[in-house]
């Protein structure tokens, strides 16, 4: 397992889903913020101002900093569990 | 059709934490209906979070109280009642939640509502807040302790009260090395806890677990310390920190910069009461339980008849408050329905709990001159990217009062409907760290939902 | 000492402060004007209303009056800017094939003042906006239309009115208690904090203004409130970048409404306008409906405009509802706003009953109560909208 989960044996079975096209691994009962955070990916969203990037803030869907967009909709990552091939952009994209 | 989405029960509970779970199992115990509404995704709540099943656990270390946290889900999980994880309530009235789940429009119908809303993390902004790798204390504590995912190599834990602990061993049980642990209120201010924690077994147990823990990790709490900034190229590489005076004012002298890729900040917590706003139900000011409180009686009633509220929402007080309301409420809910009296029992300890919470947490009070970290051009509200500099300006050309900052810089108008700035927007904008925090304004939705989803609301 | 102003101006919504702005600019360098609001600036109806810049062609002296404000506007924007300001123009869009005549309708009444709007056929609206619904039959563009944002315009015009003249003197949070008479002159105000003595005094107090002129001891102004239910998405959803506007609204919304004022059943009616926000967010709206002072979201309405805006965008049914709420916007019985002296009381000037126009009109109405005001010719016509009229 990779270094950024806890050790041990993960009985989960995997779920692959896409991030801004890119094939990314996680297990069963991850939100998207957590799955991509634990693969690197850490700014989720761009600031509607200035596109500074933005991640997960409060990580129990109160900040909305965390907005991804899934196969169209626009969702709170650290709400949103992962779904066998799900399509995930970040938000704020014009 | 939306007609068939529609609950029944007894009793409508709202949130899944120890408060609504305690409440539920005890309400269920009574042969009610109950049906519990969690925005989550498993029952526990942010304080008893549960890993997904299968996931490896074995290196998490938990404090002597989780053990309460466990029987707890085991005897809500094996009781007769429904729980609807992932159900956003954005609708409310006496006897009436709608919510949202799984993308359809629910209502649930009850004779009794359980407010057990909980509470989330109080921000206060300093320099560079807004990178990827800064999040609330309670981020850091669901993200090892709910999804087995390590936050990074080197963490800061930074800002005031009990809740520092728990991020500083979760963290350093995913193995995470925590470079900094700093606790803004001073040490000598911290003693007025004493008697709050020596006069409860329970929490001097507590106490010592976490002493050891830290010890074990080679973490040294620091009193009087806090972040004064963070820095990094889209993520976070820097921190400077250094001394508070007894207000939270920084000693800019005091200043030094430390290399860390994750920051945990976790200034308090603030009751969530807007379900409870939109209910009708009365409120006050309670500064040293985190802000607006839900007023109850003595037997957990709000002022709105068949609304009750417990834990949280009530003022800030921890799990074992929460656990102690909740089954109260539950009792009177029993005696009105069963004609069962309330164990003098279940009253006392629910007084007990909240005294000793209140003699520990009433030394944590927010320090007012933690607002002096930020800059003029710090992001105060993050979803609309306000600036102090612009939200004073708003201040001074359409007034002080909350209203008139946010309608002169739009700040608290985003999606987080204030929830992140609010708490300290005020203060800011004014230069007046005296300014209590305002009142959220009480609006369906209450959390963002589908616009079809206010179109498909059931009637009934 | 009793405080001394040349002009004090009570209500800071966008009509106050467009007031203040062109009154800081015509009046005399260093006359002391004291903008008073009981709330905060654009706390009221300009805090909770749409941001549309909008040119109605109905009648010659209507499209001057829109016409010179939408400019006077642009004029704001780049002089002082701040407040969102898009020219994004206005799709006029119809379901209905009995509307979808009133596209040519409403384009021979902008030809006929010399404007231009287009007829767009479906191909074209397509191209445009294609996040809108793509069985819509076309749409009528007119790209003189904007939005802004209205609780940021007031901050802009109120910058603006302090660079012309450091003596304007904002003044949130103070309500007025009394107005100070002199016979038949008005000689300033009584506030909670103090009075303040001025030979002029403007009541721009939207549907609070038959409020402030019954403390004048004036008789009611014929000004009533006209709620409307609105709601406000996420950011980073909207489907469009044009503001909507369904066609029927020309025949329902502002002066074309047929609906008697001061009865007290009116079940409310709804058109559809939508606006994009600079965020990424979408404004929808709007509905209208007389039922008093009652700010509690009518949700029938609500739910009407909800539905029809996912008519012409069907994207939005999975957009995120951030906030709903109520605005009052003050109607005037005659449908037309009241702007300039009123007699009775000399000194006393009234800037109000706007209805849904009053922030397209707030820069025309501005100018227009300033030139009357420093005794100057107006910039259009000012008789069709002076207060006295109701006099008669």
């Amino acid at each position: 397992m990779s270094a950024s989960r806890l050790p041990g044996a993960d009985a989960r079975p995997v779920v692959a889903f896409s991030f801004e096209g890119r094939r990314v691994e996680a297990r069963q009962g991850d939100t998207v913020a957590m799955a991509l955070w634990a693969d690197g990916q850490q700014a989720l969203r761009a600031s509607s101002r200035d596109g500074a990037p933005r991640g997960v803030l409060c990580n129990m869907g109160i900040c909305y900093e965390c907005l991804v967009v899934v196969d169209g909709d626009t969702v709170r990552g650290c709400m949103q569990v992962v779904r066998q091939g799900m399509d995930v952009r970040r938000g704020g994209k014009p | 059709m939306s007609g068939e989405r529609i609950v029944d029960a007894d009793v409508g509970v709202l949130g899944a934490g120890p408060g609504g779970m305690a409440a539920a199992k005890a309400l269920a115990a009574a042969g009610l209906r109950v049906v519990v509404l969690d925005e989550g995704h498993r029952a526990g709540g942010q304080i008893f979070r549960q890993l997904p099943p299968g996931a490896p656990h074995e290196s998490i270390a938990e404090p002597p109280s989780h053990a309460h946290g466990h029987a707890l889900i085991d005897g809500f999980a094996a009781s007769k009642l429904e729980l609807r994880s992932g159900a956003s309530v954005w609708d409310a009235k006496p006897g009436r939640l709608w919510f949202e789940q799984d993308g359809a429009s629910w209502l649930l119908r009850c004779k009794h509502l359980v407010l057990a809303p909980g509470a989330y993390d109080r921000c206060i902004p300093f320099p560079g807040w807004t990178l990827p790798g800064v999040l609330t204390a309670g981020a850091l504590q669901v993200m090892v302790r709910g999804f087995g995912v390590v936050p990074g190599k080197r963490a800061l834990v930074v800002g005031s009260g009990p809740l520092l602990l728990p991020t500083v061993t979760a963290l350093a049980s995913a193995g995470v090395k925590v470079v900094a642990a700093l606790e803004a209120t001073s040490r000598w201010r911290a003693l007025r806890a004493l008697p709050g924690v020596l006069g409860n077994g329970a929490r001097l147990r507590e106490a010592l677990w976490y002493g050891r823990q830290l010890f074990a990790a080679g973490v040294k709490l620091q009193w009087g310390w806090t972040v004064f900034g963070v820095e990094g190229d889209g993520r976070v590489q820097r921190a400077t920190i250094g001394k508070v005076d007894a207000d939270g004012r920084p000693r800019r002298d005091t200043a030094r910069t430390i290399e860390v890729d994750v920051v945990g900040a976790g200034f308090g917590l603030v009751p969530s009461i807007e379900a409870g706003l939109l209910l009708g139900c009365a409120s006050r000011l309670l500064p040293a339980r985190g802000g607006h409180c839900l007023v109850v009686d003595a037997e957990q009633r709000t002022s709105v008849a068949g609304v009750y509220a417990v834990g949280e929402a009530c003022g800030i007080g921890g799990a074992e408050v929460a656990m102690a309301e909740g089954e109260l409420a539950a009792a009177a809910i029993v005696r009105q329905e069963r004609g069962a009296p309330i164990a003098g029992e279940v009253a006392r300890k629910a007084v007990r709990e909240r005294k000793a919470a209140d003699a520990m947490l009433r030394a944590f009070a927010p320090l007012p001159g933690l607002h002096q970290r930020a800059q003029p051009d710090t992001i105060v509200c993050r979803c609309v990217d306000v600036t102090r500099a612009r939200a004073k300006e708003a201040a001074v050309l359409h007034g002080g009062s909350h209203r008139a900052i946010k309608v002169g810089c739009r700040a608290g108008m985003g999606p987080c409907q204030a929830r992140i700035c609010g708490p300290s927007l005020q203060a800011l904008a004014c230069g007046r760290p005296d300014l209590p925090m305002d009142l959220p304004v009480a609006q369906t939705p209450l959390k963002a939902v589908r616009s079809e989803t206010i179109l498909n609301a059931p009637e009934g | 000492m009793a405080e001394t102003a040349d002009l004090i101006v009570v209500g800071g919504g966008i009509v106050g402060c467009a007031v203040v702005q062109h009154c800081a600019e015509l009046l005399p360098k260093g006359a002391r004007i004291v903008l008073l609001d009981r709330g905060a600036v654009a706390g009221a109806t300009s805090g909770s209303c749409m941001g549309h810049l909008m040119v109605t062609p109905d009648d010659a002296q209507e499209y001057a009056f829109s016409a010179t404000s939408v400019k006077l506007w642009a004029e704001l924007e780049e002089r002082e800017g701040g407040f969102d300001y898009n020219a994004t123009g206005a799709l006029y869009l119809a379901d209905d094939p009995a509307d979808i005549e009133l596209f040519a309708v409403l384009q021979k009444q902008f030809a006929d003042h010399g404007d231009r709007a287009e007829i767009l056929d479906q191909k074209q609206l397509r191209e445009l906006e294609p996040g809108l619904a793509h069985d819509l039959p076309g749409a009528l563009f007119y790209r003189g239309d904007g939005v802004v944002l209205p609780m940021m315009a007031c901050g802009a015009m109120l910058r603006q009115a302090k660079k012309h003249n450091p003596n304007v003197d904002v003044r949130p949070h103070t309500p007025v208690t009394g107005m100070l008479r002199q016979g038949d002159r008005i000689v300033g105000v009584q506030t909670a904090v103090g009075a303040i003595h001025a030979d002029n005094v403007v009541n721009c107090c939207g549907v609070w203004a038959p409020e402030l002129a019954e403390m004048a001891g004036q008789p009611r102004l014929p000004i009533v409130p006209r709620a409307g239910n609105l709601a406000i998405t996420g950011h980073h959803v909207t489907p469009i970048k044009t503001q909507l506007l369904e066609i029927s609204y020309i025949r329902f919304a502002h002066g074309a409404a047929k609906v008697d004022p001061t009865r007290t059943d009116d079940p409310g009616g709804h058109a559809m306008n939508m606006q994009p926000q600079s965020n990424g967010g979408c404004l929808i709206g709007s509905t209208r409906q007389f039922r008093g002072m009652d700010r509690t979201l009518n949700k029938a309405l609500l739910h009407r405009s909800l539905l029809r805006a996912q008519r012409y965008a069907p994207g939005l049914a999975h957009a995120p509802i951030v906030r709903t709420w109520v605005g009052l916007r003050p109607y005037s019985l005659d449908k037309h706003p009241l702007i300039g002296p009123w007699p009775p009381l000399r000194g006393l000037w009234i800037a109000a009953g706007h209805e849904g126009l009053g922030i397209t009109l707030s820069p025309i109405t501005g100018r227009l109560l300033a030139e009357q005001i420093t005794g100057r010719p107006t910039t259009i016509d000012a008789t069709p909208y002076l207060p006295a009229r109701f006099l008669r």
